[in-house]
């Protein structure tokens, strides 16, 4: 209902407007003594407030009417005597004396139709302003989940982002993130006892528990095992029990069968439904970054139990290593002491099984140091002494180094290098050792009277051709390099074992069932020497032809 | 005849040593520990010294860097016989003053040409 107000001192006027408002359904008074006019104000602030500028305590009431014309209509009723400036200013219409009933009446519904409008207007600005606020709180939340893989964070993440969007009074989250047990997080605007906890422990058990409809829940929660962190903002005051008569929300934070926890906020005044959606969206909203940031942590996890596995190995490898040395270090110089025959008088066939036990020894050392070599290098451990190294140089100490077993097998060991090649940063020595590994392999499986070349270049990164099997696992190669080859006429290597050749883990496995000796580890102890030297090296091959085996290292001019 | 050192925890490894080296006119002192080694060092002063690295109470760096440092031993040839263990590698970059290094497992006849190198 409508409330008008009339003030005047002038009874001719009173009476007149008496009559005009009783015709109406509205709620009215027609007043003109001042006590009064404050007691229907304090009553009830009126919808519109005619007021004679004739009055003559007009300046009295002046402050308390100028007060309410945020929300009143406040009308003047003027005589011929010009208007106050003061009243023009919160004046939303004026009536003279002498205007007719029905201009009265219009004036006064016009002036009442406005005011509705601008209520509604500013209402609904209000509601806007609101939603935008609770959007930008919702984005705000979201775009913090989106940057943090910490369960613990993204909990206090989910809770700010409520508090921004509905201010809370207290939220209280069962978190089951932990991999122990599972912790209530109170964010509380004040303190809280210890009954009051207790309290608040029990309702969220049971809450949770209803979650589930009367099935089973996942996680069986102990309301004494059931561990609380507290953060309250002011703790000069303290909750009392009255708390659980705040209006409240609840919401279990999951995804799928993801169960993360379950939240409920509190307030002091009611939540809308808008608040509701958004309480709802926010709590939804974190299951996901929880479900990631467990795979992340189990990633995590795996990955820290590899590494030590890994150096397990590696410390294993070692021990052993340097375990076996010793021992073998007295079969060898045994066997050199017998074979020299100092000790007795050697018959064909003690030679003989003597020099089996010997070849048997050779072998069991060059495997132990294949073995320490891959897991130094694997640690990192492996030392280098990068020096200025002439390639040739090193092609020509293995030629010299191997050319008696080549011969052996009657096989020819040729070589064509580049004359005058220039000088590179490398090891030389570590540089040997991958070479003597592509030769003495060559010379193994290369039939007899065929031919092993190596040769020597230096070649620009753009124009190395590269076996197309080997092209993703060695990439970006820039600037001059020297290349060296190893070519033989041996049995050459199936196309799907080429890759393989290079890869330890499949050699380990293939090493108990070769027939050659070795384990085999020799091609990937070159590449990890060859990608220590930020070079690479690949094989081109066909079976019962032979193999090309080329390793390029940068040209690092001295 | 000139006098060799060998110290080593390994008896057979002493053993053989001892024998080529013998049999090549040596005269061989041995010690099983790396305190014993130091004691005879100093006792005989041998022409050349055969030095394990792992050796229980005073390992082979510290006996070699003893001696190298004091002007009365710091002549006689060292010759370092490693495992290449990981325990050596934690120990290596020291300065030790070793004349040489051998590698197990050695070739003999290797040790014999070494010690010929540095008592010609």
């Amino acid at each position: 209902m409508i409330k008008i107000l009339f003030i005047s001192d002038n009874n001719e006027q009173i009476d007149k407007y008496d009559a005009i408002l009783n015709k109406t359904s509205n709620e009215y008074y027609c007043i003109s003594d001042e006590a009064i006019i404050s007691d229907v104000i304090n009553s009830g602030v009126p919808d519109i407030i005619i007021i004679d500028q004739a009055y003559k305590n007009l300046r009295n009431i002046h402050k308390l009417i100028k007060s309410y014309t945020d929300n009143t209509v406040v009308i003047f009723l003027i005589n011929s005597s010009p208007v106050e400036k003061e009243i023009l200013k919160y004046a939303n219409a004026f009536i003279t004396y002498d205007m007719p009933e029905d201009l009265i009446n219009s004036t006064i519904n016009i002036n009442l139709r406005m005011k509705n409008a601008i209520e509604m207007l500013s209402n609904s600005n209000k509601d806007l302003a609101d939603s935008l606020y609770r959007l930008n709180a919702l984005y705000s939340t979201s775009s913090q989940f989106a940057g943090t893989l910490d369960k613990e964070k993204l909990l206090r993440c989910m809770s700010e982002g409520m508090d921004r969007a509905l201010s809370f009074s207290l939220n209280c989250t069962l978190s089951l993130c932990t991999e122990t047990e599972p912790v209530l997080i109170l964010d509380s605007l004040y303190e809280l006892s210890e009954e009051l906890i207790s309290a608040i422990k029990l309702r969220t058990i049971l809450n949770y528990n209803s979650i589930f409809d009367g099935a089973e829940p996942p996680f069986k929660i102990e309301i004494d095992k059931l561990k609380v962190v507290k953060h309250v903002k002011n703790t000069a005051n303290r909750f009392t029990f009255n708390l659980f008569q705040y209006d409240n929300m609840f919401a279990p934070i999951k995804l799928a069968d993801n169960i993360f926890g379950f939240v409920e906020i509190f307030k002091d005044g009611s939540f809308s439904s808008d608040d509701s959606t958004c309480f709802q969206t926010i709590a939804q909203q974190v299951a996901l970054p929880l479900k990631n940031a467990s795979l992340y942590q189990e990633i995590i996890e795996a990955n820290v139990k590899l590494e030590k596995l890994e150096r397990l190995k590696s410390e294993f490898i070692s021990i052993v290593s340097h375990e076996l040395r010793t021992p073998l270090t007295s079969i060898k110089n045994s066997l050199d002491i017998l074979s020299s025959g100092k000790c007795f008088d050697m018959t064909e066939s003690a030679e003989k099984f003597l020099a089996m036990a010997s070849r048997n020894v050779q072998r069991l050392s060059g495997i132990i140091n294949d073995l320490l070599d891959l897991s130094k290098i694997e640690a990192g451990k492996m030392e280098f002494k990068f020096a200025p190294t002439n390639i040739n140089t090193v092609i020509d100490y293995v030629k010299t180094a191997l050319s008696v077993v080549a011969k052996s097998k009657g096989i020819e060991l040729v070589v064509d290098v580049l004359e005058n090649i220039p000088d590179t940063i490398a090891d030389s020595q570590r540089l040997e050792q991958v070479l003597t590994n592509l030769v003495s392999n060559a010379i193994k499986y290369t039939p007899e009277g065929k031919t092993i070349k190596i040769s020597s270049k230096v070649v620009n990164g753009n124009d190395i051709k590269i076996n197309d099997i080997f092209k993703d696992s060695i990439s970006g190669l820039s600037g001059d390099y020297i290349q060296v080859s190893v070519k033989d006429e041996g049995i050459g290597i199936d196309p799907k074992d080429q890759l393989r050749a290079f890869d330890k883990f499949a050699q380990i496995e293939n090493s108990l069932s070769r027939k050659v000796g070795g384990t085999g580890l020799g091609l990937p102890i070159a590449k990890q020497l060859l990608e220590a030297h930020k070079g690479a090296i690949w094989c081109d091959s066909e079976l019962n032809k032979g193999s090309k085996f080329t390793f390029v290292i940068p040209l690092v001019r001295t | 005849m000139k006098k060799i050192l060998i110290v080593d925890d390994e008896q057979d490894i002493v053993e053989s040593l001892k024998f080529v080296l013998e049999a090549n006119n040596y005269t061989c002192y041995t010690a099983d520990n790396g305190e014993d080694g130091l004691r005879l060092a100093k006792e005989i002063v041998p022409d050349l010294i055969i030095l394990d690295v792992m050796m229980p109470k005073i390992n082979g760096y510290k006996i070699s860097r003893l001696l190298k440092y004091d002007a009365k031993y710091k002549n006689i040839p060292i010759l370092m016989v490693t495992a290449r263990s990981q325990e050596e590698d934690k120990l290596i970059g020291e300065e030790t003053g070793a004349d040489e290094y051998i590698t197990k497992p050695f070739e003999l006849d290797e040790v014999v040409k070494k010690v010929e190198e540095y008592l010609k």
